[in-house]
């Protein structure tokens, strides 16, 4: 385990104060029903618990359709839950709605995926950072404005300019000092790099690390690149079909994947060194659709390790080998890749 | 298909109830107007005992709910006006009885739409084909001589009146040039050449009028099929030109294509006013403008609610058209 | 298990020298390739790396005689030494999607929606060969049965939208594949997938490759497929090349500050992360905003060192230490010191994945350093690597 892992893991204790909790949260996307049929619902969120402790950042992964989108967008309250908990800085806001959301707004703001569908192409990057301001009735002074502009690596001479004068990573940038501009405690990023190159993804990661340092921010990072998440998250929730299936310290979840889920992922993940022979776990099939999920658990379909057991009863989160490492699996791998092999699945063609 | 069968029924379902409320709408609207059917109907000199007898007969007495019911039964059952021998009867299907024209409205519609139809029909076919064949030779020769070409016939087409270039065709080509006839209609089934002959000015006018919107529909849908992906896939594959164009580019093009057309066509069926005005044919349009001079009211509510039944139908016939054009798209 | 590497005496079935490709628009003339050199043998894959606007997907419409009517090409393009640059619109078409055949990025886009993936499937087979539409469609249910899709048979009547995201990647791979093609361009095929299928199309190409000898063209901007899969790598940058060889030359051994700056800059999964990663300050340039001397100049940390050379004088393709071919250009005439930094994330050659980083990030701790490029300046040390060399 690295020492930076370490040290971060060390700095947050069990009993910093939590900025965003959700208990048993779930959203059901109904479907429209036709006469003679059955009306369906997508499950996108089935049943998820998390705390984000301030200081901490949580790396939230999963493929497309594992409903981590919607995990961030209920916990910034722009979806209502259908069922659940949320409660940020430990204040329950479930049912808080529309004026009296902004004080709630203040402690939690959101930087999505596509900076140029997020920012108006109308309004210069000036208004642009004042909005936030006045949704709280603030009248924020040039200087502020201009500050916010330094924190994230942009200077004066970029407030007056328009979105479309700027390159995708500068976009970013923007959208990372709309969401600064309140002064929030904890930033819900959505795949925030994930529309950038190379070269300006690493840029908006390292501008990412260091405002943490500097502002003390938490962060949830939303993202499919398990490589990008693990630059920066102290610790790592794996989604699938709408749940949480393996959560603990991210150095513990990478070095030593409880989950198969979590062990398949990782091992698809290309790693940019030729000379790297690892073992590739290769899942057949695709994620099943969430308007039926699997009976019991939802990786039953494509598990390598699956029994009859699985199909029963959703297995819950339940420690690894002590600490805070969890995995809802029944039967949990427990040694780290290096030693013993995961059985490979079955090789498509 | 059974996705598609109940589609079908439940928009049918559908369309019965809207012609229930769009009946009691135009209903309710032209019993509203302060024209009294029966004033025409009571001959001269119109005493009041006459009007009343008058309205007792076209059962004008009744309030306008009652009148209305009666519609409705007369379309399930039929309906007789009248008693003993000057009783009237009107069977079903009746939308109503016209009294200055002495026959039931169905029978006037039936007996108008041939003459409609022909007219629709054949403009249609004409100008879909000139439209999509300028329009696609427009979007292949982008910015060209061509393109400048179909895209300013198309304004002009949108903008011309169509009463005006019905009656300089008919000044042009009927009299001066004396090439065909200018008015005038001959049954299909009596002589299918003098039908078309007779035919060809109200066709061409309507198509060239018409076609202009089927040029900018086609060759702006075809530009952006065009710069689609799976184009160049097609190239790709190794597809010539003229197969990417028709089979890959066109295919996609066809469903905005139908959709128009066919809300065009359903339209044009409930009557081409203007056209068979300015070419003196005996259609729809022709009858209901007549009947509204006439305040034959009977007519003026049967030719609408038919022609709104038309454009209904229309939809539902592109809904389903739709459905099997683009396999995406699902009647469930 | 990777491929036995190429050898010498292998000839390459397409081979690409000093290509141009200029687009005429509004503005004005647009350079978008400015001659670049490839050349790829048969079963052997060449990765074409680079960032947006680097001229690597426009590269691989040129072969294909794929560009719109406004773009100029000059240069030669040679399949099993036929010049494809002066053939017919005719003898072209002869040779798209059959000798030659391409993927594409997002399979949604490139499937037609309105037909059947079979009928598609069948087309690319008889748009080559005279077969009745029965023996295509048998020809196009074992393709599709070849890449992997359960039940062809049934499946072939099913249309593009009917698919997963792999699934129709797998239709257009088998569709690439029917008329057995010398060579395969895939642009980005994994990009649009999610990690677990994307390691599934990963396997089916190498596997395909194995199976048919084909020559595969990989064009993508993420490292680790690149490194997966790659034989020869050549990297890209405003439409130049800027360094090219073996894939172990590349990573291991490159010699270009931007090769080395987009290596530092991926994020790993597979070691726990360094402190910061290496960064390349700014953005990419648009395509034609750079005239003369090097491109990568304006963003480059070893301009100052080397002097006025890099802003006046356009650096050329010079042998660098390797296995076999390769070449980077830059003025700078020795490894850029970041290669230090990059080989410490654990991208070195014989380097044990795991093992390795306990030891690194006890160096690192020991002796900070800035990880930026933009301030990578101070005294010259030769990395334990470049002296082995």
């Amino acid at each position: 385990m690295s020492t930076v892992e370490q040290s971060t893991k060390d700095a947050i204790g069990q009993d910093a104060e939590e900025l965003l909790r959700l208990d048993g949260v779930k959203k059901y996307f109904g479907l429209r029903g036709v006469p003679f049929r059955k009306a369906g619902a997508v499950k996108a969120v089935d049943g998820v618990d998390l705390v984000v402790r301030r200081g901490e950042t949580v790396g939230l992964v999963g493929e497309s359709g594992s409903g981590k989108s919607t995990l961030a967008r209920l916990a910034t309250r722009l979806l209502d839950p259908t069922e659940g908990r949320v409660s940020i800085s430990g204040q329950d806001v479930t049912t808080v709605r529309g004026r009296r959301l902004r004080p709630v707004r203040r402690k939690i703001q959101m930087v999505f995926q596509d900076p140029q569908a997020s920012l108006n192409p109308r309004q210069s990057v000036g208004t642009i950072l004042t909005t936030p301001f006045r949704a709280q009735g603030i009248r924020p002074s040039r200087a502020e404005l201009i500050e916010l502009l330094h924190q994230v690596g942009l200077s004066e001479e970029h407030l007056e300019r328009y979105p479309h004068e700027f390159s995708g990573g500068q976009r970013q940038r923007i959208g990372i000092a709309r969401a600064l501009a309140v002064r929030p405690g904890l930033l819900i990023c959505d795949e925030p790099v994930s529309a950038l190159d190379v070269s300006v993804q690493a840029q908006v990661l390292n501008l990412l690390a260091d405002l943490r340092d500097e502002l003390g921010l938490s962060y949830v990072l939303v993202a499919h690149d398990l490589a990008v998440v693990r630059q920066v998250a102290d610790r790592l929730a794996v989604m699938y079909l709408g749940t949480i299936v393996e959560e603990g310290p991210a150095a513990e979840v990478y070095a030593a994947p409880a989950h198969p889920y979590t062990r398949a992922l990782l091992s698809a993940v290309p790693v940019p060194d030729p000379g790297a022979a690892r073992e590739r776990i290769v899942l057949t099939g695709d994620v099943p659709t969430p308007i039926d999920p699997p009976s019991g658990c939802p990786f039953r379909t494509r598990c390598y390790k699956v029994q009859d057991v699985c199909a029963t009863v959703r297995p819950v989160l339940e420690p690894v080998a002590g600490g805070e490492h969890r995995a809802a699996c029944y039967f949990p791998e427990t040694a780290s890749p290096e030693i013993s092999r995961a059985p490979m699945s079955e090789r498509t063609p | 298909m059974p996705d598609l069968v109940w589609f079908v029924i439940r928009r049918l379902l559908a369309t019965v109830l809207v012609m229930l409320a769009l009946s009691l709408a135009v209903y309710l609207i032209f019993y509203a107007l302060p024209a009294d059917p029966a004033r025409l109907g009571c001959g001269k000199p119109c005493t009041p005992d006459r009007l009343e007898q008058a309205r007792h007969f076209m059962q004008l007495d009744q309030s306008t709910m009652q009148q209305y019911l009666q519609f409705l039964k007369g379309i399930v059952a039929g309906r007789t006006f009248g008693e003993g021998a000057a009783a009237v009867q009107c069977n079903a299907p009746c939308f109503g009885y016209s009294f200055p024209l002495a026959r039931p409205v169905t029978t006037l519609i039936l007996s108008r739409l041939p003459i409609t139809a022909s007219i629709a029909i054949g403009a249609a076919v004409l100008w879909l084909i000139a439209g999509v064949s300028l329009g696609l030779g427009a979007a292949l020769r982008r910015g060209r001589l061509f393109d400048r070409f179909a895209v300013g016939f198309a304004l002009v087409g949108v903008a011309s009146p169509s009463f005006l270039v019905g009656l300089l065709a008919i000044l042009v080509f009927g009299f001066w040039l004396n090439m065909v006839p200018v008015n005038g209609y001959v049954p299909l089934t009596d002589s299918p050449v003098d039908w078309a002959w007779h035919l060809v000015l109200p066709w061409v006018v309507l198509a060239a009028l018409n076609a202009a919107s089927y040029i900018r529909l086609t060759r702006a849908q075809m530009l952006e099929e065009l710069n689609l992906d799976h184009i160049t896939t097609a190239r790709a594959k190794g597809a010539g030109e003229g197969r990417v164009v028709l089979l890959h580019g066109l295919r996609g093009v066809l469903v905005p294509i139908v959709t128009i057309f066919g809300l065009d066509l359903g339209g044009l069926l409930g009557g081409a006013i203007l056209t068979e005005k300015v070419f003196s044919m005996q259609g729809l349009g022709e009858l209901l403008i007549s009947s509204v001079g006439q305040l034959d009211v009977a007519v003026v509510v049967g030719v609408t609610l038919f022609s709104a039944f038309l454009v209904i139908l229309a939809n539902l016939v592109v809904d389903v058209l739709h459905g099997v054009l683009d396999p995406r798209v699902g009647h469930a | 298990m990777p491929e036995p590497r190429k050898t010498p005496s292998e000839t390459p079935v397409l081979e690409v020298h000093d290509l141009h490709v200029t687009f005429r628009t509004e503005g004005g003339l647009v350079p978008a390739v400015d001659g670049i050199d490839f050349a790829v043998a048969p079963g052997q894959t060449l990765a074409i790396v680079g960032e947006s606007g680097s001229g690597k997907s426009v590269s691989s419409a040129a072969v294909m005689g794929l560009l719109p009517s406004n773009a100029d090409v000059k240069g030669e393009v040679l399949l099993d030494g036929r010049e494809l640059t002066k053939l017919t619109a005719e003898e072209l078409r002869k040779v798209r999607g059959n000798e030659v055949a391409l993927v594409f990025q997002d399979a949604l886009s490139a499937l037609n929606p309105y037909y059947s993936v079979g009928w598609q499937v069948a087309e690319a087979y008889r748009l080559h060969h005279d077969v009745s539409k029965k023996e295509a469609n048998a020809r196009a249910v074992r393709m599709l049965d070849l890449v992997g899709i359960p039940s062809a048979a049934q499946r072939a009547r099913a249309y593009p939208h009917e698919f997963s995201g792999g699934m129709r990647q797998r239709v257009v791979i088998a569709m690439a594949l029917v008329n057995d093609p010398k060579v395969l361009i895939a642009d980005e095929p994994t990009t649009a997938l999610d990690v677990t299928v994307q390691a599934q199309i990963i396997q089916l190409l190498e596997d395909v490759q194995t199976e048919f000898g084909t020559a595969l063209v990989l064009i993508s901007h993420d490292l680790g497929v690149v490194a997966e899969v790659a034989d020869d790598v050549l990297v890209m940058y405003a439409g130049r090349a800027a360094e090219q060889g073996s894939v172990k030359d590349i990573f291991y051994r490159a010699a270009h500050p931007y090769s080395l700056g987009l290596l530092g800059a991926m994020p790993r999964v597979d070691v726990p992360p360094k402190h910061r990663l290496t960064t390349i300050p700014g953005s990419p340039p648009s395509p034609g905003s750079i005239e003369t001397g090097c491109p990568f100049q304006p963003r480059c940390a070893y301009t100052e060192r080397v002097g006025e050379r890099c802003i006046t004088e356009r650096p050329l393709l010079t042998p660098r230490p390797g296995e076999g071919n390769h070449e980077a250009a830059c003025h700078l005439g020795r490894r850029p010191e970041i290669a230090q930094e990059v080989a410490r994330t654990g991208i070195q050659e014989n380097a044990a994945p795991e093992g390795a980083p306990l030891q690194q990030s006890a160096a690192q701790e020991s002796a900070p350093l800035e990880h930026s490029a933009a301030k990578a300046e101070g005294p010259l040390q030769p990395s334990a690597e470049e002296s082995a060399l």
